[in-house]
């Protein structure tokens, strides 16, 4: 049993914390004013107004400019949120907020994330509870927010009656989330980090199949940037430099003490602002960060708003279980799958597969590098095929796909393992 | 609902796992219900943890109150019986004296309601 690592840095308030995490859309505004496409006013309305299906790249919707617009407005909403309930900025929080931000690329806008936010407010005044108590949750929720698009804009009824439909629904999936993601954790024992995104992908299934019973079928679509993204990687390196630069400063040894990362096994829950500090968590944000963006670079990959969404995705979580020692083992698994059925490693989905797949890294974590190498295995199996159950109205499909993962690997790893 | 009774009985049973397996052979535990709080009381007997490890546990249980794990995770805890949800603990009770009493492992914990 590992307790907490005894480990020095300068202490770290939590208007630090949110001031440091500000980088993010400070510098999407920035770059996004550099762009000067003159589209970000008609790009913002399409994005506001797409029906935001799998796969609505906002890149190549709306622009650049618009895109990293909308990725600012979300992430500085969200940190007035959490400045404003006066939280402890812990693991779980770094987490929503980049998993908020990086999505805001591809599926997530203000339009669509509000009646969740609502629907979540109302259910801690029902409980009697503040609403700050269920914002993680509700933030993660947005995965969802396809939903509330589809029925507001893809035309099913009539629009003043798809306004209202989307809105209650919203409203709706936002009230229940919480305790639904909570009783989905058991399914997988936490070792699915994405559980919000198994608890979308069920209720999504559900959804999609009244619509199905109702006539009304969800077309998939397939709007993605393809242009160059030489100017977002090196965006992206300044950010992820940036953060191991910070995370220097709040602890001087922050080098020697990173690798104290790899004695945790990242299930939930593993807070590492908690266990190993600050400083070791913001390097190891910089660290996945950079690695991710090596990675999709190693594989001729192009970084669009689907690869945006998976690479924040990962530096969240760097902060909330993952570290490159129980990442890697399912990734390569996902890629040597990936290699030995002949896909094209390039492509999008291939690319997000790969990096979404580390919502299974604790089974790596747990279990070992084999286990982890047969997790990510299985991981590109089901990722490719589940999209259909939900009809692409779940955002975080891999988190789906890790959930199913997970629920049956961990008892059959269990069947194997003796003792009392 | 709040489910208040079921997350007292998860953190009992958390700490039960925790401390059989990795401890002792003999462990008691009293629950009792006050007008605000619940108090947790926990005799580990014939401890092998020592002083310094007593105040690690005393340090996870006395970080501040973290509600957004609690709805989260709180289904979570005593469900795993190889691997531990301290932080879990820490986020869902309020105060803690961990200490050693001659060769037993005292805990005294604090959740309001």
């Amino acid at each position: 049993m590992i307790l907490k690592n005894r480990i020095e840095e300068r202490e770290v308030h939590k208007k630090l914390v949110l001031k440091i995490l500000m980088i993010v859309p400070v510098i999407f505004l920035i770059f996004a004013i550099l762009q000067r496409d003159g589209e970000v006013v008609n790009g913002l309305t399409a994005i506001l107004k797409s029906p935001t299906i799998l796969v609505t790249d906002f890149m190549e919707l709306g622009g650049l400019s618009s895109a990293f617009l909308n990725a600012a407005i979300m992430g500085l909403l969200n940190i007035f949120l959490l400045k404003k309930f006066d939280m402890r900025i812990n693991g779980l929080l770094i987490a929503a907020l980049m998993t908020v931000i990086g999505f805001s690329f591809f599926g997530k806008n203000l339009v669509n994330i509000i009646p969740l936010y609502f629907g979540g407010y109302l259910y801690a005044k029902n409980q009697g509870i503040h609403p700050r108590d269920v914002i993680a949750v509700i933030m993660f929720s947005t995965g969802l927010s396809p939903i509330i698009s589809e029925l507001m804009f893809a035309g099913i009824m009539s629009p003043n009656v798809s306004i209202i439909v989307g809105i209650m629904t919203g409203t709706l999936i936002g009230f229940v989330i919480a305790p639904l993601s909570a009783h989905m954790l058991k399914f997988h024992e936490g070792y699915n980090l994405y559980n919000i995104g198994f608890t979308a992908g069920i209720i999504g299934t559900v959804f999609t199949s009244i619509m199905r019973t109702l006539s009304k079928e969800i077309q998939p679509v397939s709007i993605l940037y393809t242009s160059s993204d030489v100017n977002i990687k090196m965006l992206l390196a300044l950010i992820f430099t940036i953060f191991i630069v910070i995370g220097f400063k709040i602890n001087k040894n922050a080098f020697k003490d990173y690798k104290q990362l790899f004695n945790y096994n990242g299930r939930s829950v593993t807070d590492f602002t908690f266990l190993v500090g600050y400083g070791v968590t913001f390097v190891n944000m910089g660290v996945m960060g950079l690695l991710s963006v090596g990675l999709v670079s190693a594989l001729n990959g192009i970084i669009n708003g689907p690869v945006m969404a998976a690479i924040f995705t990962i530096v969240g979580f760097a902060a909330f279980g993952k570290h490159p020692k129980n990442s890697i083992p399912v990734m390569a698994g996902v890629l040597a799958g990936a290699l030995l059925l002949g896909f094209d490693t390039s492509s999008t989905g291939i690319v997000i597969s790969i990096l979404f797949s580390t919502t299974i890294a604790p089974i790596a974590g747990t279990h070992g590098p084999v286990w982890g190498f047969v997790a990510g295995l299985l991981h590109l199996s089901l990722v490719t095929n589940i999209g259909v159950i939900h009809g692409g109205i779940n955002l975080y499909n891999n988190g789906f796909s890790g959930g199913l993962v997970a629920g049956v690997l961990i008892p059959i790893i269990d069947a194997f393992k003796r003792g009392e | 609902m709040r489910h208040e009774i079921k997350k007292v009985s998860k953190i009992v049973d958390e700490l039960m796992t925790l401390l059989l397996r990795e401890d002792t052979d003999e462990v008691d535990f009293k629950v009792k219900k006050e007008q605000d709080h619940y108090k947790i009381v926990v005799t580990d007997y014939n401890t092998k943890f020592t002083q310094a490890e007593a105040k690690e546990f005393e340090e996870y249980f006395n970080v501040q109150r973290q509600h957004e794990y609690e709805e989260y995770f709180w289904q979570l805890v005593g469900e795993s019986d190889c691997d531990v949800e301290l932080t879990m603990i820490g986020a869902m009770v309020d105060e803690a004296i961990v200490e050693l009493r001659g060769n037993d492992l005292y805990m005294e914990i604090i959740r309001k309601i």
